[in-house]
Order: structure tokens, then sequence, then C-alpha cells
């Protein structure tokens, strides 16, 4: 299957805040140009170009470069990746970067969604997370992309340390606010290798507990499908026909190219993941060697498993009759008895020809993947 | 051949670390054994593992050829194992001798098993040479060490040698004193034979190697010859002596040590402690002393997987032909399916034996909390060894419930001597007596249970006097005691891996313990999960696991799948190796909570 997506990596940032884990530099604003050539060099493979539905430049902050930069970074994509009629093209924001030149060049290039990394409306929450915006940029970064005709998605965390359940509401009131198109929400996570696991160990900063971690989820549930969202996946709302087509992709087993650091793709069932350091993804690329660190060939089964957990995330599931022309397999015998435990235990439920997670379900539904999988 | 008068027959008996193997290793070097760039470190200590442990497991025998004064010496130094574990081992090996050099280290001074060691040289009417070592550190205290000596074992401060295992001072005028205070051996070489079986071990081509001490007669090549214990009648195929790698010879006579191979192909066949004699009718008698090894520590191993039963009973099998002293048997359990019962001498001698499964093959073990044998007396008069709590009677018909009683040995500063002695009555020991070995040093002595003494007593001693206290033991024998098997239950549900005996007045205690450390051993089920300790159906604690409230992750986009399902179906393998009882997922390592849990808060 020719891929219809394409993913873009952009690692850069003015700072690296501490609960992140990702492929990224902070502070090396002096390596964008040797990134922009070895990007390039590694577009180069696609050939002929690849016309695509779905485009989402990630990071990092693609934000973070300045406006020529970026229009550079958009020819050289653009011109491997064209644009087909309707395409969905996606690009993550700091609310801090966002100005009026920068969202020029991304409307010229015919962005249609900016992602904002908004993650807070308190100001004591935003520097709990080490985040160098504040609320008012978030404001400024909606109106300039509304007046480009943008639509707007909110990344929201929840569960940072010291924050309370009524704190939670007010910021998804204040998101609300603003009416977005799409809202993904995320529980603070400790990653190993960030500040935040080093300082949770230390006893400087505590995980909320698991109980309001539970009511703070619960709240968004309720709050944003009120609002007229549709909890579409764990963590992603979207008002009716705003859900991020890129993302569906990735969810529902769909080829997809991807460039850049740490950049993941997924083509003719082989999982491939580029080399993580930037530096290293450069220095590769621009020697000629492969940008490729991992590679995985998925066989049939495994296959259609990966594609039913994570087609399972979904709230709609998947369908039964849909999964077993994709895969080739049942999902019912493919999850055996383990499936049907998790079925008798009203944590799945098959409705018609679909099968989905329960509210009960998608609670604890990290501990149901591995009953559907096998190493 | 070297007449009896030209031969001494010693060991070298010291605490753990005292310097036992390089005090050998001097003594090689010393009398041109090996060659100094022949030396490995440690010659003495030949498997792997008692490097890695720094304990000699298995004695060996060295010959050495010396000349002192003008006249040829044959010096066979009888290396013994260390450990309270070994305890036959070690007497076997002391009565091959006629002397012992007493070791004992210039700065840690008297210990434990530097008392028990000595008794027991008493016992065997050797001959002690006492000897300082490592007088050449820094912080040795020699005058005082000397006192502790004289105070607590009675030895003439004038007879004790100084000397520096690892420098090599004063090693010259050791072995003087060993040619001239240790006696020669008696023994007439035209008696008929009567050889003591010391050690054996296994060599993959020659069968099993017999160490023996020939007390006396004279043994030569081609001989047939009779273990009188076990019956056999073989043919002697090499016999010689260790220099210290195996040197044969045509004769060995009254007096001397060495080694003997009769195609034996089996090392069970070979018992420490019987006598090779002749198998005609002027047999000579037994050496007296003979015992069979007595396990006084059981534990259930089983294949964690419940597929390897006879991988894990080849690996045993393969293990048992080395070291005849441990012993296993089939058993099976509801919780962890088919296994084996094994029995051991000892808490060390079970590590040693774990390890060595663990090192020489691939299996994936679980192991269930060690227990003591117990007796139990029936209502009808039978008397049952037990060796499983699962195999304990209905309460209805016990009439006596027996656990081994041992005597402890405690060397220690005098300032800790209050926190040692609470030790002990917390577990209800019973006091004998104290001596002052110096005035900085004592030594107490408690009768203890061997069950209190086996779970934790070694570590508890360790960090109540900061590592400078020392234990030894031996059995006393069986007691009776208000012993009763405690079940865990799970979701209702005994899990029978799980049980244990202990005293009635400790059960609620244990109990307490054992579902504390289990609740944090099993995680979070989607059902909440009932964790009791019950003696029959009385419960005596409870915990409670809630059911799992919360668990899904944010974030997952195209970079996270692969990471994602591999973590997910990791997940799936690590509970596919856990025990599900009454489909609560038990973790291998709860097997184990028993053990751990005991005494912590008491």
């Amino acid at each position: 299957m020719v891929p219809r997506a394409a993913y873009v990596h952009v690692p850069f940032c003015a700072h690296r805040c501490g609960y992140c884990n990702f492929t990224l530099v902070a502070g090396r604003d002096d390596l964008i140009e040797p990134y922009l050539a070895a990007l390039q060099r590694e577009l180069s493979v696609i050939d002929p170009p690849c016309e695509v539905d779905t485009l989402f430049f990630g990071g990092g902050t693609p934000t973070q470069l300045p406006p020529e930069q970026l229009t550079r970074l958009f020819e050289l994509v653009l011109a491997r990746f064209p644009l087909a009629a309707g395409a969905e093209v996606s690009v993550e924001a700091n609310p801090a970067d966002v100005d009026a030149a920068r969202l020029d060049v991304l409307s010229h290039f015919g962005v249609t969604r900016l992602s904002i990394g908004a993650q807070s409306f308190d100001a004591a929450k935003l520097a709990t997370l080490d985040r160098n915006h504040v609320p008012a940029d978030i404001v400024r970064a909606v109106e300039l992309a509304r007046g480009r005709k943008l639509a707007v998605s909110l990344d929201l965390i929840f569960a940072a340390p010291g924050e309370t359940l009524a704190g939670w509401q007010a910021d998804l009131v204040a998101a609300l606010a603003l009416a977005p198109d799409h809202i993904s929400t995320y529980g603070l996570t400790f990653e190993q290798g960030t500040q935040f696991y080093g300082r949770r160990a230390r006893g400087e900063l505590r995980s909320a507990d698991d109980e309001l971690e539970l009511a703070m989820y619960v709240a968004a549930i309720e709050r944003l499908t009120a609002a007229g969202f549709e909890h579409y996946e764990v963590s992603n709302f979207a008002r009716p026909g705003c859900r991020c087509r890129h993302n569906e992709v990735y969810w529902t087993g769909g080829s997809f190219h991807a460039v850049g650091p740490g950049a993941a793709r997924y083509i003719d069932g082989r999982r491939e993941v580029n080399h993580r350091s930037t530096i290293n993804y450069i220095r590769r690329v621009l020697d000629g060697e492969s940008a490729v660190a991992e590679v995985e060939q998925l066989g049939p089964e495994d296959a259609a498993r990966e594609r039913l957990v994570f087609g399972l995330r979904r709230l709609e599931g998947i369908d039964l009759a849909e999964f077993h022309r994709q895969t080739g397999f049942d999902a019912e015998s493919l999850g055996g008895a383990e499936l049907a435990h998790h079925i008798a235990g009203q944590r799945l439920v098959i409705e018609g020809n679909r099968l989905r997670l329960t509210r009960e379900g998608l609670l604890v539904s990290d501990a149901i993947w591995p009953d559907l999988l096998r190493e | 051949m070297p007449d009896c008068l030209h031969i001494r027959n010693f060991s070298i008996i010291a605490h753990i670390d005292h310097g036992k193997s390089t005090l050998a290793d001097r003594f090689l070097e010393h009398t041109g054994t090996v060659q100094q760039r022949e030396m490995g470190e440690q010659m003495l200590d030949d498997m792997a593992l008692e490097r890695q442990r720094g304990i000699t497991i298995k004695a060996r025998a060295v010959a050495m050829n010396y000349t002192h004064a003008g006249q040829e010496f044959e010096l066979n130094l009888i290396d013994t194992p260390g450990h309270v574990d070994f305890h036959y081992e070690v007497s076997r090996s002391l009565a091959c001798c006629e002397g012992a050099v007493l070791l004992v280290d210039a700065f840690q001074g008297v210990e434990a098993q530097t008392v028990a060691n000595f008794y027991a040289a008493m016992q065997h009417n050797l001959m002690i040479v006492p000897v300082l070592n490592k007088v050449d550190l820094m912080h040795a205290r020699p005058d005082e060490v000397i006192r502790e000596m004289e105070q607590s074992l009675g030895i003439d401060p004038d007879d004790v040698l100084r000397v520096s295992g690892k420098t090599g001072l004063g090693i010259e005028d050791l072995i003087a004193a060993i040619i001239k205070r240790v006696p020669p051996p008696k023994g007439d070489p035209l008696a008929p034979l009567q050889a003591m079986v010391f050690d054996s071990h296994y060599d993959d081509y020659r069968g099993a190697i017999t160490y023996m001490r020939l007390m006396n007669g004279t043994l030569r090549k081609g001989q047939k010859v009779k273990f009188l214990r076990s019956g056999r009648s073989h043919e002697a195929l090499e016999l010689g002596q260790f220099v210290p790698q195996r040197k044969p010879c045509d004769l060995l006579q009254a007096g001397q040590v060495g080694y003997l191979i009769c195609n034996i192909k089996e090392l069970g066949q070979v018992h420490i402690g019987d006598t090779v004699g002749v198998p005609s009718s002027t047999v000579a008698d037994a050496v007296p002393g003979y015992q069979a090894p007595k396990r006084m520590v059981y534990c259930g191993l089983y294949p964690s997987d419940g597929q390897n039963f006879d991988e894990l009973r080849d690996a045993l099998t393969k293990l048992s032909i080395n070291d005849p002293s441990f012993e296993f048997e089939p058993e099976s359990s509801d919780a962890l399916g088919f296994g084996f019962r094994c029995g051991f001498l000892g808490l060390l001698h079970m590590e040693i034996i774990q390890q060595r499964l663990e090192g020489e093959s691939d299996l994936d073990l679980v192991q269930t909390a060690p227990n003591v044998t117990y007796h139990v007396r029936t209502t009808n008069g039978e008397l049952l060894e037990i060796h499983n709590p699962q195999k304990v009677p209905e309460a209805g018909f016990i009439d006596e419930f027996l656990q081994p009683v041992v005597r402890v040995n405690f060397v220690l500063p005098v300032e800790v001597i209050g926190p040692v002695m609470k030790l002990c009555t917390d577990r209800r020991g019973v006091y004998v007596r104290t001596e002052y070995l110096s005035p900085t040093r004592a030594m107490l002595v408690y009768d203890l249970a061997l069950a209190e003494v086996i779970y934790d007593m070694h570590d508890k001693l360790k960090s109540v006097t900061r590592g400078y206290g020392t234990m030894d033991y031996e059995l006393l024998g069986y007691y009776p005691a208000d012993l009763v098997r405690m079940d865990i239950l799970v979701n209702g549900q005994k899990v029978d891996a799980l049980s244990i005996i202990c005293d009635r007045r400790d059960a609620e205690f244990r109990g307490r313990a054992v579902v504390k450390k289990l609740k944090q051993e099993i995680s979070r089920h989607m059902f909440e999960v009932a964790l009791q300790a019950a003696i029959g159906s009385r419960v005596v604690a409870r915990e409670t696991i809630s059911a799992m409230r919360k668990n899904v992750t944010a974030k997952c986009y195209g970079g996270d799948i692969t990471r994602k399902r591999k973590l997910w179906a990791k997940q799936r393998e690590g509970k596919k190796r856990m025990k599900s009882i009454g489909s609560v997922d038990i973790p291998q390592k709860a097997f184990l909570a028993v053990l751990e849990t005991g005494t912590e808060n008491k």
C-alpha cells in the first residue's frame, strides 16, 4: 500500500521542558541549516514524489524555525510530498513562538491545522511544568491562527505536581472558552531520563495520586463531551468533522512516510525508526549513510494484533468485518479466551459489528493490551 | 617411602577470612611443592564458586616433601571446610590428623568459628599449634588477641607463633613447629588395611576419586578393596597423592594420606566416614564415627514455567553426583505444579546448590521458603519426619510436635551483648552462659530453635553488631514445641507453597508480615484481592489489594506504536511466568515472602 500520509520531525526547541523526553535539541539553532540539508538528502529518495492526504510537522517545535528557514522547510518537504486536494496539514507550535510572520508562511504553504502546546492556562502550573510561555501567549496564538482560518488544537496536561481537581476544571473551562476544534489531554508521565524523573526520585516532585488522576481524566471526558466534543481516542477530543486525520492513520494501521531524526515510518508491514540523536542523524545522512536505526518487519499475525490493540484505543473500536478484511484475521479468535474474559468482565463489548472499550475498560485499558499481544 | 616418624598430618582451622587459604599457599611455596610462578591465587580452593564466595567448601589434601634438620618429612595438609553446614565433613577431616594449626587473625581476634573449630580439634585429641596471622597489618593487635586466645581457649601465650600468610613472614618457623610439636601418626603397615574416607569428588573421566587416610596396613595398586559400610568391593585401579595435582604411586601405607580410584561411577556410593579395608576374612574394624549426612534444611524447587521438569531433574541429578550430601525427591504443589523437595546440610549449602543450578543449567526456577526438618509424633505413636509444611497432619492427630534445637555460640564485642541477648530472647532462646574472652570481647551461648537461626539470625547479628559479631552452632537434638502450620489464602484459596510451620505465639505476627509482603509483591488486579493468613479455619491476618482503578497511557502516536507494543507484549510474557491461583497472578518472588518478612518488626 502506497502511503498517503507523511510525518516530518523538526527537532528544535528554545528550551527543554523538565518532563520532555522527545527527540530534540534545545538552544542549538546553529544546527537548523545542517538539519535542512540532511532532510533534503533524506527526502531525495522519495522519487517520484508521493502525494499525501495528511502531512504532520511535529517536534520539538516546528515554529522554532525563523520564517525564512520555515519557508525552506516547506519547500523541500512539499517538493517530495505534494498535497492532494483537501489535504490536512498540521503543524505543532509553542504559543510563545507563534507570530504573524510565521503564520503567514504556514498559510502560504497550505497548512490547515495548528496544534498548540498550551498545556495549561494557569501561570503557576506552567511554571511547575517548566514551560517558557504564559497564558496570554495561548490566547494570542489562537487568535492569530483563527485570523488565518486555521483549525486549532490545544494540548493540555493534567496531574501536574500539586495540581488540584478544581485547578484542572478551570483549565478545561479556559480551553473551551477559546472554542478550539480539537483538544488532546495528557496525564503527566515521569519518563526515565527526564529532569522530572530525577527530581521525583530525589523527592523534590511528587506524582499525583492515582485516584486524583483518575478523577481528572474522567472530568475531562465529561466536560469536553458535554461541550460537544467527540472523545474519539484515549487522549483525543474533536468537534464533529475535526478529528486529526493524520493521527487516525496511525491508529488504524495505515502506512505512512516519516523523515527527520527519531521519526518512525510504517510501509509495507515494516516499521522503521530513524536515529534519535539529531547530531548523529545529520552526520549520518550527510555522509550518505542510512538514517534508519531500527527495523522491524511484522508478520501478518503480529500486524493484526497490533492493529487490534491500537484500533481499540479509538473509542468507536474496530469494525469486525473490516478488521477481517484488512488483516485476514478474525478479531475474536485472535483475542481468544483473554478477549472473552475481558468481554465477560465488561471491559470490552461487542455491539453490532463493532468491538470497543467500555468506560470501565478504557480506564484500565493498559492492563488489557498485554492479553491481546504476544512476544 | 617415609616411615610414620617422618610423616605429619595436620589441618588448618580458622574462622572464615582469617587467611587459611593464603597460608596454605605459602606452605606449598615454601616446601617447593608448587613453584611461585605456577601459583594461581589460593591453590586449594579450586572450585570457581569457592573463590567467588571466599569459602572453602570441599576439603582437599596435599602432600608436601620437606627437609628439616637433615631429614626428609612428608607433610600432609588436609584442608577443611570452614562453615557450620559442613561440621561433619570437618570432623572427618580432623579425624585424619594428629595436629591442627589454629589460625587467628591478629586484627579480628577470636571468632565463633575459631572457638567451634578449636573444640572440634580438641575432641579429636589433636595437637594444636596456635598461630597469629596477618601480624604485618597496620591495625593488628597481636598482644590483645593472644590474650583472647589464652582467655577463651586456654592457650599458652608462649606457644603462639606469629606469621603473615601474605608476606611469608614466620612460615619457616611454623613448619618447624609443626614437625616438632605434632606427633607422628601411629599405625602398623603390616596390620590389615584400614583407611578412612574423608572426602571424595567426581571426575568426568575417572569417576569417583576417594580421599583417604590410611590408619593401618598397606594399600597396593591393583589390590582388591572393600568399602566396609557400603559393602561394595572394587579393584584399586590407581592410588596416589595430591601434590596438589594427582600423582599416582604404587603403594600407600599406614599414616599416609592419599587418593584411590576404583572405577566407581556414582559419587553416591562413596560415603564420607566409610572405611576402606580388604574383602577377606581378616577384616579390620570400621573406623568409628561414621554418620549419614543430615539434611537440616529443605525447600521446594520448581521450574518456573512448569515445563522443564525433566531438565530440572537432570540438572539436580548431575549436581548430586558431585555432592551426595544434597538430596531431592519429586513433589507437586497446586500452586507451582511439579517440582522437587530438596534437602541440604544448611542454608549456605542450599545457596551453593542453587547458584550451581543457575550457573550450570539454563533453568528459570521458583524456590519456596526453606524450612527445617520437624518431627511429629502422631496419636497412634508413629514418628513422622516432616520436610514440607504440607505434610503436617491435622491437629487432632498430633501428639507431639518437635523441632531441632541448636546451641549457638556468639563471639562479639561486649557493648553489643545486650542487643544480641534481646535478639535471642525475642526468638525464645534459652540463655546458657557468657564468657569474657578479653575486656572487650565475649562469648555468649544460647539454645535456639534451628528454624529461628536459619531464617535471618546471621543477617540480624551482622547488623546488630555492625559486622563484628560471629556465630556458630551445633545441633542439640529435637525438642517438643507449640508449633502450628499457618496457611496463606488468596481470595479464599489456599496457596500450598506459602504454608509455613511456626510457633503458635508467632503466628499472628508472622501472618501479618507475610500478607503485608504479599500485598507489595502482587500487583493490582481488575478485581479486589483478599490475602489471609490462617491457622486451620481461624484467620489471623488479612490484607486487601484494591481493584485496579486507572491504568491508561495517554500518548500513542506513530513513534510510540512499536515501543508500546513491545512493552505490552513483554508484560504478557511476565504474566505468563507468574503463577495463577484463583485467577490471581502471583509473581515468583512472592513465594519467598514468608522468608523475608518473619522478624522485621519483632
